[in-house]
């Protein structure tokens, strides 16, 4: 199974810049490029133009709803050229999104369609936040918000330009936002491609606590950029739980099917490794709204904590009451899923 | 797989993947299938509704006049669910909450 990456971000936030770093790694000399271009111009393909023959470029539009099917298409192609030896033999893709795409839509097709689903496997979904024009992103850009909450790895740019406070601001509100996801600084820290495309996403790692309820401040270095961005995240919370004995799977999967169906457009994103009846090793769940990943068996724990840990990221959702209804469902007792 | 339209996507649905040994908890199939029955009746039950298999293959959503619809997977049963009922079945209703913790 050829591993698919998704790297998206608000436009202008160094997409292509950071796709120009990682493909300058030689772990990335096989890797494909798709690329979807907004607009006239082909500016990002110019910029990646070392990929050439493995860059597909997308017709038209915005990827998210009206070109899934050219998506699919450029997949399904990709894989019929290596088959044929027509393109050298990639043993990876990277699908860079326009900052309008919603990423829905595009994991779906990488997860449902037929042929696609059976021949790549979802990798990281890498997003890049421009912690200068964060908040105007944020606030502008109604896929800015979903963009974040699908992302393992968070990707900070342009924290050279910010002002003294502005980066950790945007940091702490980022993992306020999505605590399943790591943050890297792009423009402090060396490109680390493995770190960046595969892994365990960090928030599933036994670890320090890392949920933050919706009103608590932030640091002070950060405070005043963190209360800008507040105003635009507000009815977004995230919510990390801990359940210390096995999980009946069937029960879990009856809530939040349920759960998906009502409220799927705002449960951003539900992600976890869960200790299950039955099984000794983990299985992974990964969902962005209506889309579920099938759930993916580890071949061992990653520690010696066996755990579940699932998190939330939820827009306008009582999460007490997401924590009661789960609690009810799966007939845990009251309160015995743990707050990470 | 989508939640809403899972049931066209044709093939296995998350919510039947195989997670245990033989299923979830131990479970055979076939036993999986009826304890998934069991824990979807557990919530249909309190808006008159009633789940059953159908030939391991797909399942029959019932209500108390005897309309039913045949769905493919526990997804596809909500809206279903939901359309036999015409109200909502939503799992934060403090109220269903409230009947599943005495349960």
């Amino acid at each position: 199974m050829t591993p698919v990456n998704v790297l998206t971000g608000f436009l202008g936030s160094g997409k292509t810049t950071l796709l120009q770093r990682l493909l300058r790694s030689p772990r990335m000399a096989r890797t494909a490029v798709l690329i979807n271009e907004f607009g006239e111009i082909g500016l990002d393909h110019l910029l990646v133009q070392r990929v050439d023959e493995s860059v597909v470029l997308l017709q038209s539009g915005c990827i998210c709803c009206s070109i899934r099917d050219d998506l699919a298409s450029a997949l399904r192609g990709l894989l019929s050229r290596r088959e044929r030896g027509e393109i050298p033999a990639f043993d990876r893709i990277i699908i860079e999104t326009t900052g309008l795409a919603d990423p829905g839509p595009i994991l779906y097709t990488l997860l449902s369609e037929p042929v696609i689903r059976h021949h790549f496997r979802l990798g990281n979904v890498i997003t890049t936040v421009d912690v200068v024009n964060a908040e105007l992103h944020l606030s502008r850009n109604r896929e800015g918000i979903k963009q974040v909450a699908a992302a393992d790895r968070l990707v900070l740019t342009k924290s050279d330009l910010a002002e003294a406070g502005q980066t950790e601001g945007v940091r702490e509100e980022l993992a306020r936002l999505n605590p399943s996801a790591k943050i890297w600084d792009a423009a402090q820290e060396p490109v680390n491609a493995d770190f960046l495309l595969d892994g365990m996403p960090s928030a599933l790692m036994p670890g320090p606590a890392r949920y933050r309820p919706q009103n608590e401040g932030a640091r002070v270095g950060g405070a005043d950029t963190t209360k800008g961005l507040r105003s635009h995240t507000e009815s977004v919370a995230s919510m990390s739980l801990i359940l210390d004995r096995p999980m009946d799977w069937t029960a879990f999967g009856i809530w939040l099917s349920l759960l998906l169906n009502r409220h799927g457009d705002d449960v951003l994103r539900v992600k976890g490794i869960l200790c299950v009846e039955g099984s000794d090793t983990p299985v992974l769940i990964n969902g962005v709204q209506h889309i579920v990943h099938s759930p993916q068996h580890l071949e061992s724990w990653p520690t010696d904590e066996h755990r579940s840990r699932i998190v939330f990221i939820t827009r306008g959702i009582d999460q007490g009451q997401l924590r009661r209804s789960l609690e009810a469902f799966c007939r845990f007792r009251t309160a015995e899923l743990a707050l990470a | 797989m989508c939640g809403l339209c899972g049931v066209f996507v044709g093939e296995d649905h998350w919510t039947d993947a195989t997670v245990g040994e033989s299923g979830s908890g131990g479970r055979t199939r076939r036993h999986e299938r009826l304890h998934r029955v069991a824990q979807a009746n557990r919530i249909l039950k309190q808006y008159g509704l009633k789940l059953s298999d159908w030939q391991g293959s797909a399942y029959l959503l019932g209500n108390q006049t005897g309309q039913t619809s045949i769905v493919s997977s526990v997804a596809a049963v909500w809206p279903a669910a939901e359309r036999l009922r015409r109200q909502a079945i939503d799992p934060l209703d403090v109220r269903l909450i409230e009947v599943l913790e005495r349960d």
